[in-house]
């Protein structure tokens, strides 16, 4: 249950209200995950207002404003089209104009097709008020912000890398049983991940080549199963869909 | 708090709690446009509202996050052009389009489609067909297929750029702008498609007609035309239509508290400290309620089923069973009560697999001792139906066969998944009597099975059906107005119920799940000389629908292939089936009524024969299918519980079905064309192509009835009052037609009121494809006793003008609003209506009439689909589906055809995607629209209709039903498909991705 809602018009009262002790206090995206809440009692101070919806390009990163919403993202022209495909499923196009980038990142499951794309990019949670990155892979494992952290304001990930995306599901927009998405900088480094099952997407491969990389896959999958698939299925299914990815990387 | 906003141009100020969430606040206040679909997650899209000119789910959003932005809703987008003396600006483009396409079936996510629609042509006035899917896929309908919505979005685009749209109504030789004109003339015949040539979407939204020489024969006026829908308008508005779009003074929000147990004794019930919550108006346990055994089936009486159920039970029998009823002044209160309700529970073994329901030592899951048996319902063996037809000699069959084919076919539970949730109001009126304003399509059903267990005779209850936001069968079952009329009994006040998507998952009524096996005795020439069926059907918990469904797995599907030759005139038909409790949710009526799961094991079975005996797939199905003239097998067999009686069956309209589809998808040049089955360039990928032949049933004969009532107005309009459920069908525009073709009439002089138990006859309800044949002819009767009357007094009024022979009702002609006579002698209706009522020999010129059908005239149908799939990893996409239909006459095509749509893509579901499993727990593995996938607008395959019109004799217009049949062959034809593409020999359905991939693996180990 929601007691109070604070909508700061400052960074400054945000974190003042965030870090108040009399209770539980919420930074607020789009609303999408915690409107749904119900049985605990909290207070959310929706970020609003202090204009993070920006998307900067900064060199060969693009800085995410923390409540840029996915169809924001998903309208920028030079996005890599491996990336708009996983927003195009994450979700539905109503739910794309309010959901918040920050949000579904720390909200996302293992079916989340977002996660598993930005997870391949290494994309990095910037946190404030300790302004500090934390790596996407380090919030899916330890569902932890680093300490005295208090909201995401921005997310970066790499342009100068490129991004193949691709997935199963029982149809084109069903949530996956299993994705993957295979992103690869030019240096040559290769991070292959995998989702569609699991509590959060989960990285098979991150080398400075893309050897090895099958039995990588292989490996994270031997336990993927749960009432959706096997892990047989995805395993099989999980490195096809990779060497294909990574024929389509090494084609371009 | 306080919020803040523009709401429509407007700028308001209101109160809303901090946890509201916009959708809430929205309704509260009379926005009655944006509708519920029961979740809080922005699953369906139907509370669709642009937020700074996005559309946006209102479910999601917090009341409190709208402040300073600008929302729009339906409520200011258009209105109705007149207002008495004041005249609009009429309907939004968007709106008229949405109402000329036949884009609104049921109604509830028009107005989030034309708010998705204003937002995306606003931004790009020319969209591409892929912009408008792309633009609309966060709103779920589950009626229409999607097709005419984005067709009329195209249209709306059109018209706002300027340019001249022809009316859908055209002539098929005009053309403007590039957008063809789709009114086919009569005998039309569908062209043969070119073969290779891929469309990514049919773009008409008119379907294509080929006519037989009989049914040319009787040219009408207003049945075979594209009428628009009686009920468009208002709901393009989103006018206040749904049960849910009430206020009354004081209601009450009631919950319901579900069983985390699969079965279960409740040891102890404490309500004391809900009870004691502030807002808490009631809270009712079994032990508060008199104990009252019936059926939830919304059937006719004697009910042909076990009576098994209570309101509340000391007992619960599956994970979301009902263990307590709450009503608070609010939703949130409700919800903190029911979590203040103290139940211990004493644990039982579940039996969670429909195999292990019947073996000695299962538990008994029906143990109470007022349990009331229907035929040969069991509950000692856990049996809630058993089923045993045996047509013709089927061992001698057998033995006559030259091979026999065995196999096992698996079809799952799936959910009706109306984006309506379940809805009902309960108040007492000032006469003392309940009135149960309901979401159902059983409304005197409803009235009469309430009655005893509520206490209350028949005569002081009233049932109310607004209009439905889809219902398929779900809505066939008296599911939630006990709950409310219990707790408005228990406080004297209104109470509103409406279930969560959740709820629909876990507490309503699915499709019942099956194992079929089935054994097929064909001789090598491709005569079919044996045919049998086992059917292990799952009821679930509780047997509603149990034996009636089951039995038309076998009626209808099994009685298609009858065989040729001797066996044509004495086929071996078997059909047996076990119809068992489990404690799982229970399953009921769900469109297509058990027969989807016939034809799934049917059609693969001789997919697999043809295949095997290398014969040609459509030619071994039209040499062994039912034909003109011939016994329907099981007519003489079964007739749902009740005494059957032969009928012959006179229109077969299959084979010219096959003729158009097969034309109409270019399967002679894909089938045996190897390049074709090959992507280019993708090794991984193979096309299939797939067929099946499928038949349903219009009504039970001897025991559906619809009754019809029709008065004369002043102005010489009509009111129609029908018993009959438009639960989104189009049925009430239809019978408007009829009534309008008989009197001569507009349609919109047809004011149709319908299924209100006070005012309207009866009318069994919406189910069994009856509403067309059924009520239609009973309409007809109505409008041929009033027509009758008002021939009378125009002859009268035509020989009082002595300017010609004098004329006798016989030679009276009523149509275009007048009654003539064949010298060109007229007075018009309103004359008529002035005269009848006011000026000589006053009467109420007025007709009524009921109908009840001793035939079930079964339509026809083929069924083909396109398929591709990944034979490395399994991944099946649909491409497209083609269905050629013999219903009859098609009295709407527009609407007819919106049937075919939508039910061809709930089929489609059912053959890829949607299921329903349990854990170990019985715990429900899909509660939202998020697990549970249903098709969305952007992901839908080409989709095409062809009606193939028959005159059924036995109708004043010749129709057959058309609603139920597109669900049937999808499943099997995709199955096929499949097969075709890449030999995988998928059994189970859905066929999802690693199904497939395991078939694969059998044919390339």
């Amino acid at each position: 249950m929601i007691k109070a809602y604070y909508r700061p018009k400052d960074l400054a009262e945000a974190l003042e209200i965030l870090s108040r002790t009399d209770g539980e206090y919420r930074p607020l995206g789009g609303g999408v995950t915690l409107s749904q809440m119900s049985a605990q009692t909290i207070s959310v101070v929706d970020l609003q207002s202090l204009g993070l919806n920006s998307l900067t390009q900064e060199g060969q990163f693009l800085q995410i404003g923390a409540t840029t919403t996915l169809a924001s993202l998903a309208n920028l022209d030079y996005l890599q089209p491996g990336l708009k495909s996983a927003i195009r499923l994450e979700a539905n196009q109503n739910l794309r104009q309010q959901a918040t980038v920050a949000g579904t990142l720390v909200s996302s499951g293992g079916r989340s097709t977002f996660g598993a794309a930005l997870l391949a990019l290494d994309a990095l949670l910037h946190w404030l008020p300790v302004d500090q990155d934390q790596a996407l892979g380090e919030w899916f494992a330890l569902r932890q912000p680093p300490v005295n952290a208090l909201f995401i304001n921005r997310v970066q990930i790499p342009l100068n890398a490129s991004l193949a995306f691709d997935t199963i599901g029982r149809t084109p927009d069903d949530l996956p049983v299993i994705c993957t998405a295979v992103a690869k900088w030019p240096s040559g480094r290769t991070r292959i991940t995998l989702g569609g099952f699991g509590s959060a997407p989960i990285l098979a491969l991150d080398a400075p080549e893309l050897g090895g990389a099958e039995a990588a896959v292989r490996d994270a999958l031997s336990r993927a199963a749960d009432p959706w698939a096997s892990a047989e299925y995805r395993q099989e299914a999980g490195t096809r869909l990779v060497l294909r990815l990574m024929g389509q990387e090494q084609a371009v | 708090m306080m919020i803040y906003f523009t709401l429509n141009g407007d700028l308001v100020e209101w109160e809303a709690d901090p946890s509201e969430s916009l959708l809430s606040v929205l309704r509260r206040q009379g926005m009655f446009g944006v509708k519920s679909g029961g979740c809080a997650k922005g699953e369906c899209g139907a509370c669709t509202v642009l937020l700074d000119k996005k559309p946006i789910n209102s479910c999601t959003l917090l009341a409190a996050q709208v402040t300073g932005h600008q929302v729009e809703t339906i409520e200011a987008m258009g209105e109705h052009p007149e207002q008495g003396w004041k005249k609009t600006a009429g309907l939004h483009p968007i709106q008229q389009a949405l109402v000329e396409s036949g884009a609104i079936q049921c109604g509830y996510c028009t107005p989030a489609f034309a708010l998705a629609a204003r937002a995306l042509i606003e931004k790009n006035p020319n969209p591409t067909e892929a912009e408008v899917r792309a633009a609309i896929s966060g709103i779920l309908c589950r009626c229409t297929g999607y097709l005419k919505p984005v067709q009329a979005i195209l249209r709306a685009a059109a018209v706002m750029r300027g340019e001249m749209i022809p009316p859908i109504m055209g002539t098929p030789e005009t053309e403007t702008q590039g957008w063809p004109v789709s009114m086919p003339l009569p005998g039309d015949q569908p062209e043969s498609s070119a073969g290779l040539a891929e469309t990514t979407s049919q773009t008409q939204v008119m379907p294509k007609i080929w006519t037989s020489q009989d049914a040319r024969e009787k040219p009408r006026t207003h049945i075979g035309r594209p009428e628009v829908k009686v009920d468009a308008v208002k709901l393009v508005q989103g006018k206040p239509a749904f049960s849910a779009d009430i206020e009354k003074r004081g209601m009450l929000v009631a919950k319901v508290l579900h069983s985390p147990l699969a079965h279960a004794w409740i040891k102890s019930i404490d309500l004391s400290d809900a009870r004691a919550l502030s807002g808490v108006a009631a809270v009712l346990s079994y032990k508060d309620i008199p104990r009252v055994i019936y059926s939830t089936a919304g059937q006719s009486d004697p009910i042909p089923g076990p009576l098994d159920a209570f309101s509340l039970d000391r007992k619960v029998r599956f994970v979301g069973d009902r263990v307590a009823f709450v009503a608070a002044e609010t939703a949130k209160i409700a919800e903190q009560a029911l979590r203040l309700i103290k139940v211990e529970y004493e644990e039982l073994p579940a039996i969670l697999d429909s195999r292990e329901s019947m073996q000695p030592g299962a538990i008994r899951i029906h143990d109470e001792p007022e349990f009331v048996n229907f035929a040969d319902s069991n509950p000692g063996k856990n049996v809630a139906a058993e089923i045993r037809i045996d047509i013709g000699d089927i061992e001698k069959g057998f033995a006559e066969a030259d091979r026999i084919y065995e196999e096992e076919y698996t079809v799952p539970k799936v959910q009706q998944a109306h984006i309506e949730p379940h809805v009902v109001v309960t108040y007492w009126d000032e006469d003392d009597r309940l009135v149960i304003r309901t979401s159902t399509q059983v409304p005197f059903h409803a009235r009469r099975i309430l009655a005893p267990v509520l206490g209350l005779p028949v005569k002081r209850i009233r049932v109310i059906k607004p209009r439905i936001g889809g219902g398929f069968g779900g809505k066939q079952e008296v599911l939630i107005e006990d709950v409310a009329a219990h707790l408005t009994i228990a406080t004297g006040r209104p109470v509103i119920y409406e279930t969560t998507r959740e709820e629909e998952f876990i507490a309503a009524r699915s499709r019942h799940p099956m194992r079929v096996r089935m054994k097929t005795g064909v001789k090598l020439d491709g005569t079919i000389t044996a045919n049998a069926m086992y059917a292990l059907s799952d009821t679930g918990a509780y047997g509603c629908h149990a034996l009636t469904v089951t039995g038309n797995t076998g009626h209808k599907a099994m009685a298609l292939y009858v065989g040729d030759g001797p066996y044509r005139l004495s086929p071996n038909i078997r059909f047996y089936a076990d119809v068992v409790y489990t404690n799982t949710p229970p399953a009921g009526a769900f469109r297509g009524y058990g027969v989807p799961q016939g034809f799934w094991p049917l059609e693969r079975q001789v997919e697999h024969i043809v295949r095997d005996l290398g014969l040609d797939s459509i030619d071994f199905r039209l040499k062994n299918t039912l034909r003109s003239g011939e016994l329907h097998p099981f007519s003489t067999a079964w007739s749902e519980g009740r005494e059957p009686r032969p009928e012959i069956v006179h229109t077969v309209g299959l084979e010219e079905c096959v003729r158009q589809a097969k034309a109409a998808i270019g399967w002679d040049q894909k089938y045996p064309n190897v390049e074709w089955h090959a992507v280019p360039g993708k090794p991984h990928l193979r096309r299939g192509i797939g067929v099946a032949t499928v038949m349903q049933g219009t009504a039970i004969p001897y025991l559906d009835m619809g009754g019809a009532s029709i008065k004369m107005n002043d102005d010489g309009s009509f009111n129609l009052l029908v018993g009959a459920t438009d639960l989104g069908t189009g049925s009430d525009t239809v019978l408007a037609q009829m009534a309008a073709e008989v009197l001569g009439v507009p349609v919109d002089d047809i004011l149709v009121y319908s299924s209100d138990t006070d005012f309207t006859p009866f009318d069994k309800g919406a189910y069994a494809s009856s509403t067309t044949y059924i009520s239609g002819a009973a309409v007809a009767l109505a409008a041929e006793m009033a027509a009758e009357r008002i021939k009378i007094r125009a002859a009268r009024m035509i020989n009082k003008q002595a300017k010609g022979l004098e004329v006798t009702e016989d030679d009276i002609v009523l149509g275009n609003k007048h009654a003539s006579t064949r010298d060109g002698r007229a007075v018009t209706m309103q004359e008529i209506a002035l005269n009848a009522l006011h000026h000589d020999d006053q009467e109420q010129i007025m007709g009524t009439g009921s109908y009840y059908s001793p035939v079930s005239p079964p339509p026809f149908a083929a069924q083909f689909a396109e398929v591709t799939v990944d034979v490395e990893t399994g991944k099946v996409v649909v491409d497209r589906l083609v269905m050629a239909v013999d219903s009859g006459i098609i009295v709407n095509p527009i609407t007819a055809s919106g049937q075919i749509e939508g039910g061809m893509t709930q089929a489609l579901g059912y053959a890829v995607c949607e299921e329903m499993v349990y854990d170990e727990k019985g715990r429900a593995r899909e509660t939202d629209l998020d697990d549970y996938h249903i098709f969305r607008a952007d992901e839908m395959p080409a989709l095409e209709t062809i009606f193939v019109q028959t005159y059924e004799p036995s109708h004043p217009f010749g129709v057959k039903a058309v609603a139920e049949i597109p669900m049937d062959g999808v499943a099997p034809a995709v199955g096929n498909a499949i097969l075709d593409a890449c030999g995988a020999a998928v059994l189970e359905i859905p066929a999802t991705p690693e199904r497939i991939w395991r078939a694969l693996k059998k044919v390339t180990p």
